[in-house]
């Protein structure tokens, strides 16, 4: 896999995680959230390869609940190691934005 | 929600996908399922979801490669990759399951061909006479030709999806055909040329019958209790 499509996976998996932390959420409409947030390049299924990983590394579980409109839905939720994962891509992030954004923007000023 | 509830729900959920849709979904399905050794929970799941999505998507007029991309086999392939492996012990199971049921069969007709031959038809005798070595070992053979079997078909199964163009249906039937005449025959054919060694013992033939039936019913008991295939 080249670095590219790592690096996009890693923030990927961050957003995620974010998004089932802030409400408990089943696959499509993750999938919406993360468009609405402007993520539009990111096809739907994507977020299937990645929400197994999850689940695999226990970041993540899921139920099935019925939803309002009635179909059996699975719902993902955050468990205590994935509330740690979130914690931790939220200071990464916080690390390396800043510099990221500046070197990038500086790189542009020079002669 | 056991896999199985999965699959009724699968089921009859897929009904409700356009002809297309369907086409590819379907294709996706079998490629995933026959995955090798996977946890079937876990695919039963993500499957699920997967025709969730797409119903979803199919009201606002996406098609399945719009949700999914246009390279199929390999996000199916990403799926796969990311799906846990199964217990060993279901595994094991599994195959404990496919031994007992296919010797219940062979030793049931064995037993009622035999006894049926001889009382009507006045062709061989009721008692049928084997070395114990050469009988195991014929046994062994055929579970061996068994699990080739059904390795291949697997794998004929696999390679039939995410084809441009579907294949006509009668080629479809004569391949199958012949790999299944293939496999019967070898199955049939092993004992015929098995050299005879070890003691001999001689048993009543409808006795075969009375083991092939133990057989299923221990093989009935099995699924019933651990879900296997229902």
């Amino acid at each position: 896999m080249s670095l590219r499509s790592q690096l996009l996976k890693g923030v990927l998996e961050g957003c995620i995680l974010s998004v089932i932390n802030r409400q408990s959420t089943y696959g499509y409409e993750l999938s919406l959230r993360l468009q609405e947030y402007g993520l539009s390049d990111v096809s739907e299924g994507s977020i299937y390869p990645i929400l197994l990983r999850l689940q695999k590394e226990n970041l993540i579980e899921g139920t099935m609940q019925k939803s309002e409109l009635g179909p059996k839905r699975k719902y993902y939720h955050l468990t205590e190691d994935g509330e740690n994962a979130l914690r931790e891509f939220m200071e990464q992030w916080e690390n390396i934005k800043l510099p990221v954004d500046n070197i990038i923007n500086k790189g542009g000023e020079t002669r | 929600m056991n896999s199985k509830d999965f699959i009724k729900l699968n089921n009859d959920m897929r009904e409700k996908l356009s002809e297309e849709n369907k086409e590819i979904y379907e294709d996706m399905l079998v490629y995933i399922r026959l995955n090798g050794n996977k946890s079937e929970q876990q695919t039963e799941e993500v499957l699920f979801e997967l025709l969730e999505h797409l119903l979803e998507a199919q009201k606002e007029g996406k098609t399945a490669r719009d949700v999914f991309g246009h390279n199929l086999r390999k996000y199916c392939d990403e799926l796969i990759a990311e799906i846990p492996g199964e217990k060993q012990s279901f595994a094991l199971l599994f195959g404990a399951y496919i031994v007992i049921y296919f010797l219940g069969i062979l030793s049931t007709f064995h037993g009622i061909a035999n006894f049926v031959l001889h009382q009507f038809f006045d062709v061989g005798s009721n008692d049928f006479t084997f070395s114990i070595g050469s009988g195991i070992t014929v046994v062994i053979i055929d579970l061996v030709i068994l699990s080739g079997f059904i390795l291949i078909i697997l794998r004929w199964l696999r390679n039939s999806t995410f084809k441009e163009k579907k294949p006509k249906k009668w080629v479809e039937f004569l391949q199958l055909w012949f790999i299944s005449m293939i496999f019967i025959g070898a199955t049939v054919l092993v004992p015929i040329i098995m050299p005879s060694f070890g003691s001999e013992i001689t048993i009543p033939v409808l006795f075969f019958a009375v083991i092939g039936v133990l057989l299923f019913l221990i093989s009935f008991v099995l699924n019933k209790k651990f879900r296997i295939t229902k």
